[in-house]
């Protein structure tokens, strides 16, 4: 499994509300942030808590800016997310 | 799925308690739960996410009105039914046992 992003890449995390157990919070979704560092390949959550084959997946610590998640605060906010969960975000020129 | 446990950011629940010298347990029945848990995902009885998904898929009222450790115990007498270690029946008649 090769991992799709770097520390620096932008990324959107999804903003699907999945039928079923997710490690992705509410508060953290369609939200952009910066990968900090990857954690390695791990099973996906989503699939494992319902007994489905799971292949380990690259796991980041992701970044966001509190203001970007709550409209207030000065403060970073990180949470290691699933590769699944994250889209590219176009670098702007 | 967004359920009762996805809170983080809301409002409303008052300030995190913070205890000076914090026991690890607060009752030996909470020691014998995590005990139990360990135990259980470590013989691969069940696995740690569907230990989560169990605990989320607690009915909210039930879920609000649980300590932290109660939830667990709940999880855990879901997933031993659900996969036939126990049955409904057993863990009723025990019940009562393990709340005081």
């Amino acid at each position: 499994m090769t991992e799709r992003f770097r520390p620096g890449s932008r990324v959107r995390t999804s903003r699907v509300d999945p039928p079923h157990h997710t490690r992705l919070p509410r508060y953290a979704r369609g939200a952009e942030g910066t990968i900090v560092v990857s954690q390695g390949l791990h099973p996906l959550p989503d699939d494992r808590s319902r007994g489905l084959p799971s292949e380990p997946l690259p796991v980041y610590t992701v970044r966001f800016s509190a203001r970007d998640l709550f409209d207030e605060g000065g403060h970073a906010v990180t949470v290691d997310i699933w590769e699944p969960h994250l889209v590219p975000v176009a670098e702007e020129e | 799925m967004s359920r009762v446990n996805d809170v983080g950011g809301m409002q409303g629940f008052g300030a995190v308690e913070q205890e000076s010298d914090e026991p690890p347990f607060h009752s030996d029945w909470e020691a014998h739960v995590f005990a139990m848990n360990r135990a259980l995902i470590g013989n691969g009885v069940y696995n740690l996410d569907e230990f989560r998904n169990a605990i989320e898929g607690m009915a909210p009222q039930h879920y609000l009105e649980s300590s932290y450790y109660e939830k667990w115990l709940h999880a855990i007498s879901t997933l031993l039914v659900e996969k036939g270690v126990v049955s409904a029946g057993e863990l009723s008649a025990g019940d009562g046992h393990h709340h005081d």
